[in-house]
C-alpha cells in the first residue's frame, strides 16, 4: 500500500472539517452599527490623572470598570457600582469585608492582563485604573472609554494621596460632594476612633503591621514602614509605628526575616492580617525561638485582624482596619 | 582502597579553607547588627544572642553548605551518568517539580498535614524527576533524557507562573523563591532533609569506582562486568534525591549543579589521579558549597543584610556561576563534545518534504482564522467582515483592533524564534542549541526591559532597538568569547547558557530593584505574552523575518553542509566561518525582534526546528519553511489558547507554548529514539 492514500484520505478529512467550521462560523454577534453619532460633550469634565493627563470624561457616567480594588471601592464610595471588576472572587476574599462588594459587578479576568473584550464587550462610559498595572494596556483600553489612572500609593504623603484618589474618582463621576462628605465621615471616625483610644489609655501604643509569607518553608516577612498607608492611618488614631525600618518609594513596605524582629521595641504590638487558614504567625514561626522570645510575642502581644480588609484600600477599609485594632487591643473580658 | 593523590588532596584542602573562610565571614552578616565580637561572645559562653545565632545564623550557613554539598555532587554524578556535559538538577526538571508543587498547592489551597513546604518541594522534584526518568529510559540516547528533562523543566515552570498569576495574593512569595533564596525558619528543614543529603551522597561514593568504568563509555562498562542498568539506577536515584532536597532547603539555587562539576572536571582532569570519581565528587560537593556560600556572603557583602532580601542569592550564584562557565569554557578543547543532534532526523516521518508543508500552512491560516474569532468575546466571520468593512458595533471593533494585533505578534514572533532555533541548531550542531539557550533572547529581554526602564512610554521600535542591541551584545560577546575561529559545539553551547542564565538573572534584578510591584512587566520580560500588543510593536520581527528568508533562500544549501561536521564543508570549498558567522547574526536578529514582540519565550526555538527535523529531515530547504510554519502554529495556538481557557482571565503565550508544546515535543523525541 502505497503512503498516499492515508495522507489524501486525512487531507480530505481536514478540508471537509474547516470548511465545516468554516460555515458554523459564518454570521455575527452583533448587528452591524448604525454609526454613533458624535454626542454633544458640552457638559464633559476634564481631571488630571496620575499619568498627568488631561482625561476629557463625559457628564453621568454610569457603567464604570474597575481594574484594581481600590478603584472599586473609591468608585462604591462616591455612589457607583462598578459594571466591572478585576477578579471578583480575590477582592472578595482579600477586601470584602471592610468594604463590601455592591451589586453584581462582571469579573473581567486579572489585574495583571485584564479582558479587554470582556470590558469592551460592558461599553462603558470610564475606566479606572491604578498607576504601576495595566500600562501596556492603557492604549487599548483608550479605545473602548476614557482610561483615569490613580496614583494607587505614593510613600512620601500615603494617607493625602489614597484620599486624593477619592477626590478624583469623585471629580471624574461627577461625585465630588459624596467623596468629601465621606472624606469628612472618615476624618469624624478617625477623631472618634482617638478619642476612644485616649480614653482607654492606648494612646501612643507602638504598633507594627506586618504581613508574612511562606513558601516552601522560608518565611518572609513585609513590615508597613513609614510611608505605607496602614501606619499613616493608626498614627492618626494615636498610635506609633514600632517599625523603624525604610520601605519603598511607593507602598511604604518594607523587608525583613524573623532576626530583624529583633529591632522591635520591648512594647510593640505585632498586628497582621491574612486569609483563611494559611497564617505565617500562627503555625510557621511558633517552633522559631527568635520569635518566641520576642517581648512582644512573650506578652501576648501578637494579633490577628479580621480577614478581608484590604491593606491598600480607601476611606471604607481603613475605618474597618482602625475599628479591628482597637477591637483586638481591647482587653479581653 | 583508592589511593587519593597529593593533588586532589590539595585542591580538597583550599575549597575546605575557603568554605570554613566564608562561612566565618557569612555568620556575621544579617539583618541586625551582630557581629563578629557578638559572635566570640557566643561561643565563649554568652547567652545573650543565642537565638539569633542558633535560629537564623546557623541555619542559613547550614542551609547554604548543604545545599551547595548536594548540588554538586548531584551535578556531577548526572554529568557522568548522561556522558552530557549539561546534565543538572535543572535540566532533570528537579527544580520545576518543586516550584509547580509549591505553586499548585497554594493555588487549590490545600496544604498537605505533617509536611512542610518543604516537603512538598522535595516530593514535586522527586516526582517530576522520575517522570523524566521514566519517560527517557532505556531509550538509547542519554541526550533524550536531558532533552525530555528540559522540556518537562519549562513545562513545571509554567505550572508554576500560571499558579502566580491565578493566585496572586496567595503565592506573594513564590516569585523569589522561584529564583532561589537561603533564608530559613529555624534550623528544621536543613535537619530533616540532612540525612537525605549525607545518604545521597555516601551512595555516590559507593558507586564511585563503577562509575569510573561508565565514564569510560558503557559497551566498556558492560565488557568488564559492571552492571550497568542497576547502576544507572542506584546514580540515578541518588543524585535526585540529593537535588530534590536542596532545592527544598532553598528553592531552585541556579547553576550550581551545572557550575560547581563543570570547574571540577576541568580541574582534576589536570591533577593525575583526581578523576576518579571518588575524589571527584568530593571535590565537586565542595566546589558547590563554596559557590553557594560565597554568592550569598558577597551578596550580603554589597547589599547589606537587610537590602538583600529582595535579592534571590539565586541570583548570585547565577552570575557568578556564569562568570565561571564562561572562563571554563575557554579552556575546554572539545574533549567532551556533545552528542550530534543526527540523534533527531535520521529517521523523518514523512518521505517527501512538500505535503507535510501543505498541510502545516493549511493548519496556520485555519488556526488564524480561528484566532481571530476566539477567545474571551467569541466572535463570528460575519463580525470580522463587518469591522474590516469598517461597519463594526463598537465592542467587535475593540476586540479585533485589540486581537488582530496580538494574533500576529503570536505568530511573527513563532516564526521568528523558530527559524532562530533552526540556524543555531545547523550552526551548533547540538539539539539543546536554540536562542534562548545562547543568550541571544536573554540579552535581547534584558536591552528591551532596559529601555523600558528608562523611557516608560517606550514602544515599537524603539523597544525592538533595545532588544536589538542587547541581543546583538550577547551574540557578540558569545561569539569574542568562543573565538571566530572555534565555533567548537560544547564551548559556544556552555558559553551561551552562562550568558543566558546571567541575563536572566539581572533582568530578575532590574525588575525587582526598579518596579517590585509590576506582576505584569515581570511576566512579560520572563516568560512571553501578547497582552496590549499593537501592530507597531510587530513591524520589527516581520522586517527581520523578509531579511532573513531572502538571505536563506540563498545561503540554505551551506547550512546543510555546515551542520554535517568541520570537515565536509571546508573539503567541499564552502567557506564554514562565513556561513557560521552570517547564520548566527540572522538568529541573532530574528530571536532579538521576537522578543521585542512577544517577551522571552523559551520553548518554540527548541521545539519547532526539532519538530521539523523529526517530520521532512534535516535538509533545510524543507526544514526552514515547516519550521517556521510550526513555530507559528505553536505560538499562536499557546497565546489562542491563553486567552480563550479560563477567560476572562487569561494566560500569557509564554506559559502556554510550554504547556502545549511539551508532550508533542517528548513524544517525538521517544519516536526518534525508538527509530534509531
Amino acid at each position: 500500500m502505497s503512503q498516499r492514500t492515508p495522507l489524501s484520505r486525512s487531507l480530505l478529512a481536514g478540508a471537509a472539517v474547516l470548511t465545516a467550521l468554516t460555515l458554523a462560523a459564518c454570521g455575527t454577534t452583533e448587528s452591524a452599527a448604525e454609526t454613533t453619532p458624535a454626542e454633544p460633550e458640552a457638559s464633559a469634565v476634564t481631571v488630571t490623572d496620575a499619568r498627568g493627563e488631561a482625561v476629557e470624561i463625559p457628564a453621568g457616567v454610569e457603567d464604570v470598570v474597575a481594574l484594581e480594588w481600590v478603584a472599586v471601592e473609591h468608585l462604591q464610595t462616591v455612589g457607583i457600582e462598578p459594571v466591572g471588576v478585576a477578579d471578583v472572587a480575590g477582592y472578595e476574599d482579600w477586601a470584602g469585608v471592610g468594604a463590601p462588594l455592591e451589586g453584581e459587578p462582571t469579573d473581567v479576568g486579572t489585574r495583571t492582563e485584564p479582558s479587554i473584550d470582556a470590558i469592551a464587550g460592558l461599553a462603558p462610559d470610564l475606566i479606572v485604573a491604578v498607576a504601576g498595572r495595566d500600562d501596556a494596556a492603557y492604549a487599548d483600553l483608550e479605545a473602548i472609554a476614557p482610561v483615569l489612572v490613580l496614583q494607587g500609593a505614593d510613600a512620601s504623603a500615603p494617607l493625602e494621596t489614597m484620599l486624593d484618589d477619592l477626590r478624583l474618582v469623585g471629580e471624574a463621576t461627577g461625585g465630588l460632594e459624596a467623596a468629601e462628605s465621606a472624606i469628612a465621615d472618615f476624618e469624624a471616625h478617625v477623631a472618634e476612633v482617638a478619642a476612644e483610644v485616649e480614653e482607654a489609655g492606648l494612646a501612643g501604643t507602638s504598633l507594627a503591621h506586618m504581613d508574612g509569607y511562606e513558601t516552601g518553608g522560608q518565611v518572609e516577612i513585609r513590615p508597613y514602614a513609614d510611608g505605607a498607608l496602614l501606619p499613616a492611618v493608626f498614627e492618626e488614631a494615636g498610635f506609633v509605628n514600632g517599625w523603624t525600618g525604610e520601605g519603598d518609594p511607593q507602598y511604604g513596605l518594607g523587608a525583613t526575616d524573623v532576626e530583624g524582629l529583633t529591632a522591635l521595641g520591648d512594647d510593640t504590638h505585632i498586628i497582621y492580617m491574612t486569609v483563611g487558614e494559611r497564617d505565617v504567625f500562627r503555625d510557621q514561626l511558633a517552633s522559631n525561638e527568635i520569635w518566641t522570645g520576642l517581648p512582644s510575642v512573650q506578652a501576648g502581644n501578637v494579633h490577628r485582624l479580621p480577614d478581608g480588609i484590604w491593606l491598600f484600600g480607601g476611606v471604607d477599609s481603613m475605618a474597618a482596619y482602625l475599628d479591628a485594632i482597637v477591637a483586638s487591643l481591647a482587653p479581653t473580658p | 582502597m583508592t589511593r587519593v593523590r597529593p593533588g586532589g588532596l590539595a585542591l580538597g584542602a583550599a575549597l575546605l579553607v575557603a568554605l570554613v573562610a566564608l562561612s566565618a565571614w557569612h555568620a556575621t552578616q544579617g539583618t541586625t547588627q551582630l557581629g563578629a565580637a557578638e559572635l566570640l561572645a557566643w561561643l565563649g559562653g554568652d547567652q545573650g544572642n543565642a537565638s539569633v545565632i542558633v535560629e537564623s545564623r546557623l541555619p542559613r550557613i547550614a542551609a547554604a553548605i548543604v545545599v551547595g554539598l548536594a548540588l554538586g555532587a548531584a551535578g556531577y554524578a548526572m554529568q557522568t551518568l548522561t556522558g552530557n556535559p549539561l546534565a543538572s538538577p535543572d535540566t532533570l526538571a528537579v527544580n520545576g517539580g518543586a516550584g509547580a508543587a509549591i505553586g499548585i498547592a497554594a493555588l487549590l489551597g490545600v496544604s498537605l498535614p505533617g509536611l512542610g513546604g518543604a516537603g512538598l518541594a522535595f516530593a514535586g522534584g522527586l516526582a517530576a524527576a522520575l517522570a523524566v526518568v521514566a519517560i527517557g529510559r532505556g531509550r538509547g540516547s542519554t541526550t533524550q533524557m536531558v532533552l525530555v528533562g528540559t522540556a518537562l523543566a519549562l513545562a513545571l515552570q509554567s505550572v508554576t507562573t500560571v499558579a502566580i498569576i491565578l493566585a496572586e495574593e496567595e503565592n506573594a512569595g513564590l516569585f523569589a523563591w522561584a529564583v532561589g533564596r537561603l533564608s530559613q525558619n529555624g534550623i528544621g528543614t536543613v535537619a530533616q532533609l540532612l540525612p537525605v543529603v549525607l545518604v545521597g551522597i555516601a551512595v555516590l561514593l559507593l558507586l564511585a569506582r563503577r562509575l569510573d568504568v561508565l565514564a569510560l563509555g558503557e559497551e566498556a562498562a558492560t565488557t568488564l562486568g559492571v552492571g550497568v542498568g542497576r547502576l544507572r539506577l542506584g546514580t540515578l536515584v541518588a543524585s535526585v534525591a540529593l537535588a530534590a532536597a536542596a532545592v527544598a532547603i532553598a528553592g531552585p539555587i541556579g547553576f550550581v549543579g551545572l557550575a560547581a562539576p563543570i570547574v571540577v572536571r576541568l580541574l582534576v582532569a589536570r591533577i593525575p589521579g583526581a578523576a576518579r570519581h571518588s575524589t571527584a565528587i568530593p571535590l565537586a560537593a565542595l566546589a558547590g558549597a563554596v559557590l553557594v556560600v560565597g554568592a550569598d556572603v558577597l551578596l550580603r557583602a554589597v547589599l547589606g543584610g537587610t537590602g538583600s532580601l529582595d535579592v534571590p542569592t539565586g541570583v548570585v550564584t547565577s552570575l557568578v556561576g556564569a562568570v565561571c562557565i564562561v572562563v571554563l569554557a575557554r579552556t575546554v578543547a572539545g574533549a567532551a563534545e556533545t552528542e550530534s543532534m543526527s540523534v533527531l532526523g535520521a529517521r523523518t516521518l514523512s518521505r517527501r518534504g512538500w505535503p507535510p508543508i501543505a498541510v502545516a500552512a493549511l493548519v496556520l491560516v485555519a488556526l488564524t482564522v480561528g484566532a481571530v474569532l476566539l477567545g474571551d468575546r467569541m466572535l463570528l466571520l460575519g463580525d470580522v467582515a463587518n469591522w474590516l468593512a469598517g461597519r463594526a458595533g463598537d465592542a467587535v471593533r475593540v476586540t479585533l483592533d485589540t486581537r488582530t494585533p496580538r494574533v500576529a505578534a503570536a505568530v511573527l514572533a513563532g516564526v521568528a524564534l523558530a527559524l532562530s532555533g533552526a540556524l543555531v541548531q545547523a550552526v551548533a550542531r547540538n539539539a539543546l542549541a536554540d536562542p534562548y539557550l545562547l543568550g541571544v533572547a536573554g540579552g535581547a529581554g534584558l536591552g528591551a526591559v532596559g529601555v523600558i526602564t528608562l523611557v516608560p512610554v517606550a514602544v515599537g521600535w524603539l523597544v525592538a532597538a533595545g532588544a536589538l542591541a542587547g541581543g546583538a551584545l550577547a551574540g557578540a560577546l558569545v561569539l569574542a568569547l568562543v573565538g571566530w575561529r572555534r565555533l567548537g559545539s560544547l564551548r559556544l553551547v556552555l558559553t551561551g547558557i552562562a550568558l543566558s542564565a546571567a541575563a536572566a538573572a539581572l533582568t530578575s534584578l532590574l525588575i525587582v530593584v526598579t518596579d517590585p510591584w509590576n506582576r505584569g512587566k515581570a511576566i512579560v520580560w520572563l516568560a512571553g505574552s501578547t497582552y496590549g500588543r499593537g501592530f507597531e510593536d510587530v513591524l520589527p520581527v516581520a522586517t527581520a523575518i523578509v531579511v532573513a528568508l531572502v538571505a536563506l533562500v540563498w545561503m540554505h544549501r551551506d547550512l546543510d553542509l555546515a551542520q554535517l561536521d568541520e570537515a565536509t564543508p571546508r573539503l567541499l570549498g564552502v567557506r564554514l566561518s562565513a556561513v557560521q558567522v552570517v547564520a548566527l547574526a540572522l538568529s541573532v536578529a530574528l530571536a532579538s525582534t521576537a522578543v521585542a514582540a512577544i517577551g522571552v519565550v523559551a520553548f518554540v526555538g527548541l521545539v519547532a526546528p526539532h519538530a521539523a527535523r523529526a517530520i521532512v529531515g534535516a535538509r533545510h530547504r524543507v526544514l526552514l519553511p515547516l519550521a517556521a510554519l510550526l513555530g507559528g502554529t505553536l505560538t499562536l495556538l499557546a497565546d489562542t489558547l491563553g486567552r480563550t481557557l479560563i477567560a476572562p482571565a487569561q494566560l500569557p503565550a509564554g506559559v502556554m507554548t510550554a504547556l502545549v508544546g511539551i508532550p508533542y515535543f517528548i513524544w517525538l523525541v521517544l519516536q526518534a529514539g525508538r527509530a534509531r
